[in-house]
């Protein structure tokens, strides 16, 4: 039995390196390797086979059939990971019942055809919990995966290998996964999904139940109290089934049970203190994104041991704003202090990983993390705060986030130090697949890096 | 019918008999000039015959006693909505809006309900005069000045109209809808501004056509009551009351006027401070709006708005005060108060209470101040009317002694019996 599963496995293997048609074996050798678990091996070469690193370190021997990249000068870290995205979810993915307000938080164009998801029916106004109006948790990442995204190889020519990408619309707005940036079909895509249930505050407007924060709150709360009873009744109904009345199945319980982890908006400081005392309450294994005012409650951050995703987009003015209009102190201070906080975070020993929050430009996205190395955060905290933290806080450290032998073989290979200006990432390596980034594209001033709205409270 | 007749006669003699009196012994401020204490106040007619320490006194005049009192001039509020409106939240109480943005031919007098309850709460405290405006759309209609006095809306007329109103449009990015999220691109803000502003210049030029067709007398020429409302503002007789929070919207509103040769009255300048010198330099009087009010800006200083007066007077720019409400108007005069406090000479505020509205509008020959010839609004009080404690004896309007009874002491009355 044994032995025919073994030959199962091997047969298998055979047929994915048959499918990876072109060399799945490289060897970037005399490169300066950026480890993030371990020292920074000065002149090191990284073996890759068949999607996994195969070897690293500073005399390794290279295989025969291996396509060897020189890589003197260049600079190898592990890929980046965008830990809170939309990257591959088809916009119109989670229109679904219901009377949620659209809030695009990006202004991509919507990638060509998706696979649609099950839709109901436009349904009456919800007028309380029991309608579980807002609810998608049964709306997998994973299922709706678009690898035609255009904007997976813009993020990936930025160095981004990875994204825990969710489902975008309502309060529940369904089960992300982490995805890799490369590959041809949705399938091979994913690495672990679920990865977390993404929780919004969004309200419906006046015409529909939650049309209140109060109301989102009591409702999410609500949700979590039913979710716990269901558990119970189909335990009971499970070990009894002769005997106790069989529980209606309700979807959007099953996905918030079958979350191993939630995610919380949390901005500002009192949102933040909200968050925590929110999930302690409700006994949630939480992770709160956002995270622009952190700094100002890091030692509480720190005793709670919640993680933190802090967004790149950094509060800034609308360049659409009136110019003769005068900002509060408070909004400037907002603004000022808030690329600081991944500094404090790491300082107060804060587990934080970023998020593009649609930066996925090269342009961009450098322009934003120089914003927090510039307020002290160390480059090597930056650099871990995109892959191995956010590999971490996921749960897929033992695959990804790292330069260690038996990781997948998510890799970049830049020209200098990440994050500077001048620095070109040269190759990325997604599933061990070999990739050249796009020429960065002319800069276009007032598309898309709209600052995130601020709604000041 | 003769019945009615009858009764106007009565109604008539019986004025006739009481707007005519002398008034003996309490300490007179005529705001234009000196307290007269122990002072003599004859009226006659309604109008104010003689005023100081002796006057003649014909024969047989009816005499009231007012030692210790002092008795000012009635006081005016120069931005209500009394009369229009009643309970804000009923729809068919409020009579203030009509749909479309240029609406000139509306006359806020004809809707005065005479028999609002916030007349008598408002003239209890003082305040017989006051200039009740339409609002909404872009030129919202003619103010009206009344008197807080009257069995019908003729009665109470002092002068309408007595402005024409006008919303200056404004750039405004601040969302107010419920449920806003951020504020509106100021791209698009602008854009909308500058189409209303186009339609408001483009509804002077038509209103100027239509000026020198009847001058022509052509014979296509057609009436339009919009057009008729608008000449005598075209005239320069009627002052067009322009309301203009922020500096931006009070300099164009400026311009605007000068470009208009329009006579301007700015109304709820709360950012006029920053314009204080052109204001000074045009001339242009200010209505202000309530001075019990929060900043505009979060980092202003608390006192911003209590220190506005004071700093208008300090450039010399002529104002004066309003509630720009109907619940609240008795409040006006510790609005003027509240100025006191933060630097306005206690002179100045009385005056913007009495003086400069009567000059603002017009209308200083009859009102404003305790002076021979002009009409006996008066109140009579045990001190000064700026501080709350102070109970106002008895109002004169005309002449006419009126009944201070009102909603707030009714119910005093009765909650005060409960046990």
């Amino acid at each position: 039995m044994r032995r025919i599963s073994r030959w199962a496995i091997m047969w298998i293997a055979a047929v994915l390196c048959v499918r990876a048609a072109p060399p799945s074996v490289f060897a970037i050798r005399g490169a300066r390797v950026v480890t993030v678990s371990g020292p920074v091996i000065e002149k090191g070469t990284v073996v890759i086979r068949d999607g996994l690193i195969a070897d690293v370190g500073a005399s390794v021997p290279i295989p025969a059939d291996a396509w060897v990249i020189e890589a003197e000068g260049l600079t190898v870290y592990p890929g980046l990971i965008d830990a809170l995205s939309s990257l591959g979810m088809p916009e119109a993915a989670a229109q679904t019942a219901g009377t949620v307000r659209a809030t695009s938080r990006s202004q991509q164009p919507a990638p060509a055809p998706a696979p649609t998801p099950p839709q109901t029916p436009e349904a009456k106004p919800a007028q309380g919990p029991e309608d579980r109006p807002s609810n998608t948790s049964w709306l997998r990442a994973a299922d709706l995966i678009t690898p035609g995204d255009s904007r997976l190889e813009t993020a990936r020519s930025a160095g981004f290998t990875a994204a825990v990408t969710f489902p975008q619309r309502g309060i529940f707005a369904g089960q992300g996964a982490v995805i890799a940036l490369g590959g041809e079909r949705a399938g091979e895509m994913v690495i672990a999904a679920p990865a977390g249930l993404y929780l919004t505050l969004t309200t419906a407007g006046f015409t529909s139940f939650p049309g209140s924060l109060m109301g989102v709150l009591a409702y999410i709360r609500q949700v979590y109290l039913d979710a716990e009873h269901y558990r119970l009744a189909k335990e009971l109904y499970a070990r009894h089934p002769a005997s106790v009345p069989r529980p209606a199945y309700d979807r959007a319980l099953e996905g918030v049970l079958e979350a191993p982890r939630v995610l919380l908006p949390a901005s500002r400081a009192v949102e933040i203190d909200r968050m925590l005392r929110f999930a302690a309450e409700l006994k949630l294994n939480a992770v709160l994104y956002g995270g622009h005012e952190a700094h100002r409650v890091a030692a509480l951050l720190k005793k709670s041991g919640v993680p933190v995703l802090v967004s790149l987009r950094w509060p800034e003015r609308s360049r659409d704003a009136d110019p003769e209009q005068v900002e509060s102190l408070r909004v400037l201070e907002f603004r000022e202090m808030a690329p600081s906080t991944p500094a404090a975070l790491a300082k107060e020993g804060v587990r934080f990983a970023f998020y593009a929050d649609g930066l996925w430009s090269q342009r961009e996205l450098v322009r934003a993390v120089r914003r927090a190395l510039e307020a002290g955060l160390s480059q090597a905290d930056a650099v871990r705060a995109f892959t191995l933290s956010a590999a971490e806080i996921y749960g897929v450290a033992d695959r990804l986030g790292s330069i260690e032998k038996g990781k997948i073989a998510n890799l970049i290979v830049t020209d200098g130090e990440l994050f500077q200006e001048k620095t070109r990432v040269k190759y990325v390596f997604v599933d061990g697949r070999k990739y050249e980034p796009l020429p960065e594209a002319p800069p276009e001033e007032g598309g898309r890096a709209e600052p995130s709205e601020e709604v000041v409270q | 019918m003769r019945e009615l007749f009858v009764c106007l006669v009565c109604v008539a003699s019986l004025a006739a008999a009481d707007n005519t009196f002398l008034l003996r012994g309490a300490t007179i401020h005529p705001v234009s000039g000196p307290e007269i204490r122990d002072g003599m106040l004859l009226v006659k007619d309604g109008v104010i015959a003689e005023v100081g320490t002796k006057v003649a006194v014909p024969r047989g005049v009816r005499v009231i006693e007012a030692r210790g009192l002092h008795v000012y001039p009635g006081l005016i509020d120069s931005g209500t909505q009394l009369g229009l409106a009643e309970i804000s939240s009923v729809r068919e109480t409020v009579d203030t809006t009509e749909i479309g943005d240029f609406n000139p031919q509306l006359r806020a007098i004809i809707a005065v309900h005479p028999a609002s309850e916030h007349i008598p709460v408002t003239r209890a405290n003082g305040i017989t005069t006051a200039v009740t405006l339409p609002s909404g759309g872009i030129i919202s209609g003619q103010g009206a000045l009344i008197h807080l006095d009257g069995w019908t809306w003729e009665q109470m007329q002092v002068q309408a109209p007595v402005c024409m109103v006008l919303q200056f449009p404004v750039i405004q990015t601040r969302q107010e809808r419920p449920g806003a999220r951020g504020p509106r691109p100021f791209s698009e803000a602008k854009r909308d501004y500058e189409r209303r502003l186009q339609q408001l210049r483009e509804f002077f030029e038509q209103a100027r056509r239509y000026q020198k067709a009847k001058l022509a007398g052509s014979p296509e020429f057609r009436t339009d009551a919009r057009m008729e409302a608008m000449l005598p503002v075209l005239e320069g007789k009627l002052p067009v009351l322009v309301h203009a929070v922020r500096e931006r919207a009070i300099r164009e509103a400026i311009a605007f006027a000068e470009s208009q040769k329009i006579r301007l009255v700015l109304a709820e300048a709360r950012e006029a401070w920053k314009v204080a010198d052109l204001l000074k330099q045009k001339n242009i009087p200010v209505i202000l709006g309530p001075t019990l009010e929060l900043p505009l800006e979060e980092d202003d200083p608390y006192d911003k708005a209590y220190t506005l007066p004071a700093e208008l007077h300090r450039a010399g720019v002529k104002f004066a005060f309003a509630s720009f409400s109907t619940s609240f108007a008795r409040n006006l005069p510790y609005q003027a108060a509240m100025a006191v406090a933060f630097g306005l000479p206690y002179e100045e505020a009385l005056k913007a209470l009495t003086l400069y509205p009567a000059q603002i509008w017009g209308v200083s020959d009859k009102l404003g101040s305790i002076e021979k010839g002009k009409w006996a609004d008066l109140i009579v009080t045990d001190g000064d009317p700026l501080e709350t404690r102070t109970q106002i004896k008895r109002v004169f309007i005309q002449g006419r002694e009126v009944d201070l009874s009102n909603k707030h002491l009714r119910l005093y009355e009765i909650y005060s019996r409960r046990p």
